[in-house]
């Protein structure tokens, strides 16, 4: 499957540089999105999540969910819809291959504890501290705690619809007090 | 998806790909710098340029010449105003930047000699330069209001370069007396954030209801007949602010007089703080008078401004859309506030043709593509595929952000509005049900992560 994608990469590319499209400049188009996802891909900000160094699936996943309006959002849906296909791939592809930097933050002992003891039923999908073990998943250790807070409210929302199911389940049966000691707790696994 | 397959695809991609890895600058050479890059101005879009030159080729020389040791963000300075952040988390100073190698100059630009290809500064240094970029940002025109004029801007602040200014209408905020008036003027555009005064406008508004002077106002005298994300301030406004409708004598926290009937200012008694047009005298306890804007002066000292032409035209600098390049000199390149770049169907007429939004996010980008363009002259490569983008956040009361952005690409050699990528945040969900407050929470909390990530990218 793996070949296929990349057989097929490749040979939009060559369509790509042989149309009279311009060529594809990847590292040009991330620049776009490090204004506020952080130089390299690393984010500096506690709302904003770091993308260098996700699984490239998942990558891909949700930036076509975005594109495609199966996956709400208050700002990707709008922002991702002004790129091809061919451009999602190649960002996705990109960012996985940018390393993993987990993002040192100060957090808070005692949620953290708290935390570590609630994602034991996590565990199952997000290994033990968060560390992404399959391509569909995102890591989560050293990511930053305010944006895991957030999204984990989303998942928790019907507001927001959102299209994983197994995570809003998940999510679901986190009281406020557990979603963000979960966020502490994968934040504060930053190595 | 299997771990082996995956590996194995990462090793292929790698091999068939030859994109660099941002972060990892490419080794320094031995010897002599390869090319000089001088930037005049450190702000957003300077300060972005060079560390992308940096980035992108370690050995290029690279100046950055700024007056001020410390850098203060105009983005959410409105809420340093209305005392909801301290201004110091806006301030950043330049040792990132010398940390990367880059020569910070703390210095003032006076002439650019383009023949002889140097720049000369106050402290009466002369540098040579391979390229040049140019981005001092924006000065102000004080004419065209009869009254009005520099020297009283300690009285009469501006509050649209962040600093001193900023904090001085804070404290003329809150020295206002219930049942005051807050008197913002907008002049004609292009001026910088699009959004920038309605946000003001709805923080000011915010800061009377918390702080017990719900019966004052805050007038927007505006030269323009429309604005940017009309609809959600509208929508914002008549949630938290008691909006009506358009026009001066509402009921609302918020009065909007558009140029056409009446917003349109050329008159200031500044004794009494009062602003006429043809239409209305209005009264001020607070005056904030943002005058128009031009491109920073030694854009216009070194010849690479509009000599006529519109007001998106004229006093600002045209650029090749590939580069960034000046239109007038392909040694010079302008980014950031200074240039006109683009064509966007502004506020609902898909017939006018405007510049891209002047902001710190479209400045940086702008400011990435002149820094690759740059990087692949000196190394003689092809010039790479540029793209421009915008977004603007603008945070409008408790737990309520909204964001407009805008995408452009160039396509055979003009830029290009991407309609898609581009837009404002929802006015209803798709289903015409109101926008759940939840998402209006997550841009104004975004608003701020956004901001520590374009410091961070501009300035660390
Ligand atoms: C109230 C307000 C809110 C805003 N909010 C947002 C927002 O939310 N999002 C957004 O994207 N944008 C926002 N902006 C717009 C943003 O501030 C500007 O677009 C951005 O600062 C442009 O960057 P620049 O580098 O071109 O100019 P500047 O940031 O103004 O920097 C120019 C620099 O050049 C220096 N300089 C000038 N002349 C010389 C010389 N001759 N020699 C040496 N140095 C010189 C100056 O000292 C200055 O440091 C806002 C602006 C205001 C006023
Ligand atoms: C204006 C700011 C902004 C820009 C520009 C931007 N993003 Fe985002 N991005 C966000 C925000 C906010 C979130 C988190 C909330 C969400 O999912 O909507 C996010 C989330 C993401 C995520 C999800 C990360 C995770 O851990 O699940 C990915 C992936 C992503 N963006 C990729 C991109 C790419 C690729 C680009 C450039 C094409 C880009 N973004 C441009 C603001 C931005
Ligand atoms: C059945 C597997 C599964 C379980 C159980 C699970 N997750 Fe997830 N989680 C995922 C997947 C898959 C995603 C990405 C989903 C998507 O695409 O929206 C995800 C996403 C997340 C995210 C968002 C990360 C980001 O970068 O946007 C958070 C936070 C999260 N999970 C936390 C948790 C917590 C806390 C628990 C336990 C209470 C949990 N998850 C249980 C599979 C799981």
């Amino acid at each position: 499957m793996q070949k296929a994608l990349l057989l097929s990469a490749l040979a939009s590319g060559l369509l790509l540089a042989s149309s009279a499209h311009a060529e594809l400049n990847v590292a040009g188009l991330a620049n776009t999105c490090n204004n506020c996802h952080g130089t390299g891909g690393v984010s500096a900000g506690e709302s904003m999540p770091s993308i260098a160094g996700l699984p490239e699936g998942y990558l891909k996943n949700i930036m076509m969910e975005w594109k495609t309006g199966k996956r709400p959002s208050a700002n990707m849906t709008r922002l991702i819809s002004g790129y091809s296909d061919e451009e999602i791939a190649a960002l996705a592809a990109y960012y996985s291959k940018l390393p993993w930097m987990p993002v040192k933050q100060k957090t808070d002992a005692k949620l953290v504890k708290l935390g570590k003891k609630v994602t034991e039923k996590c565990a199952g999908c997000h290994g033990d501290t968060g560390k992404s073990e399959d391509a569909d998943t995102p890591s989560l250790h050293g990511q930053w705690s305010q944006y895991l807070q957030l999204e984990a409210l989303k998942y928790r929302d019907d507001a927001f619809n959102m299209p994983n199911k197994q995570m809003v389940k998940a999510a679901k049966k986190l009281s406020d007090e557990e979603i963000k000691a979960v966020a502490e707790f994968y934040a504060s696994q930053n190595k | 998806m299997s771990q082996i397959n995956r590996r194995e695809f990462i090793k292929l991609a790698a091999a068939a790909s030859s994109v660099p890895v941002l972060g990892i600058p490419s080794l320094a050479r031995a010897g002599a710098a390869k090319a000089k890059v001088v930037v005049i101005g450190g702000g957003y879009a300077g300060a972005t340029a060079a560390k992308y030159v940096k980035l992108g080729d370690a050995s290029i020389d690279v100046t950055l010449i700024e007056p001020n040791k410390v850098y203060t963000s105009c983005p959410l300075s409105n809420e340093v105003i209305v005392g909801h952040r301290d201004i110091k988390t806006l301030e950043i100073g330049y040792d990132g930047l010398k940390k990367r190698g880059i020569n910070v100059l703390h210095d003032f630009v006076v002439g650019v000699d383009r023949a002889k290809k140097t720049v000369t500064t106050k402290g009466g240094k002369t540098l040579p330069y391979d390229a040049l970029v140019v981005s001092p940002g924006i000065d102000f025109h004080y004419t065209g209001i009869e009254g009005y004029n520099e020297s009283m801007i300690e009285d009469i602040p501006h509050a649209y370069k962040a600093g001193p200014q900023t904090l001085l209408l804070k404290k003329q905020l809150e020295a206002m007396p219930d049942g005051g008036k807050f008197v913002i003027v907008v002049p004609k555009g292009p001026f910088r954030c699009p959004p920038g005064p309605y946000e003001r406008a709805s923080l000011v508004a915010n800061y009377f209801k918390h702080h017990g002077k719900a019966k004052s106002k805050v007038i927007i005298l505006d030269a323009n007949d429309s604005h940017s994300k009309k609809g959600l301030f509208n929508q914002a406004w008549a949630k938290m602010y008691g909006w009506e409708k358009e026009g001066m004598g509402t009921n609302g926290m918020i009065e909007w007089v558009k140029g056409a009937e009446g917003g349109t200012i050329t008159k200031l008694d500044a004794k009494t703080k009062t602003v006429s047009s043809d239409f209305v005298d209005v009264k001020a306890d607070v005056l904030n008078i943002i005058p128009p804007h031009k491109a920073g002066k030694i854009a216009a000292d070194a010849g690479l401004t509009g000599a006529s032409g519109n007001n998106f035209e004229k006093g600002w600098c045209k650029v090749e859309p590939m580069t960034m390049a000046s239109a007038v000199d392909p040694s010079i390149y302008v980014v950031g506030d200074s240039c006109v770049a683009g064509e966007m169907p502004l506020y609902g007429n898909p017939n006018a043709a405007f510049d891209m939004p002047k902001s710190a996010h479209i400045a940086m980008t702008q400011a990435k593509v002149a820094a690759a363009a740059i990087v692949a002259k000196v190394n003689g490569q092809a010039v790479p595929q540029p793209y421009y983008a915008n977004t603007c956040y603008s945070v409008v009361g408790d737990d309520y952000g909204i964001s407009v952005a805008h995408l452009y690409r160039v396509e055979g050699g003009t830029f290009k509005y991407i309609k898609e990528g581009s837009g404002v945040s929802m006015m209803t969900m798709p289903d015409k049900s109101p926008v759940p407050a939840a998402y209006r929470k997550l841009e104004a909390e975004y608003a701020v992560g956004w901001l520590r990530n374009v410091m961070a990218d501009a300035f660390s």
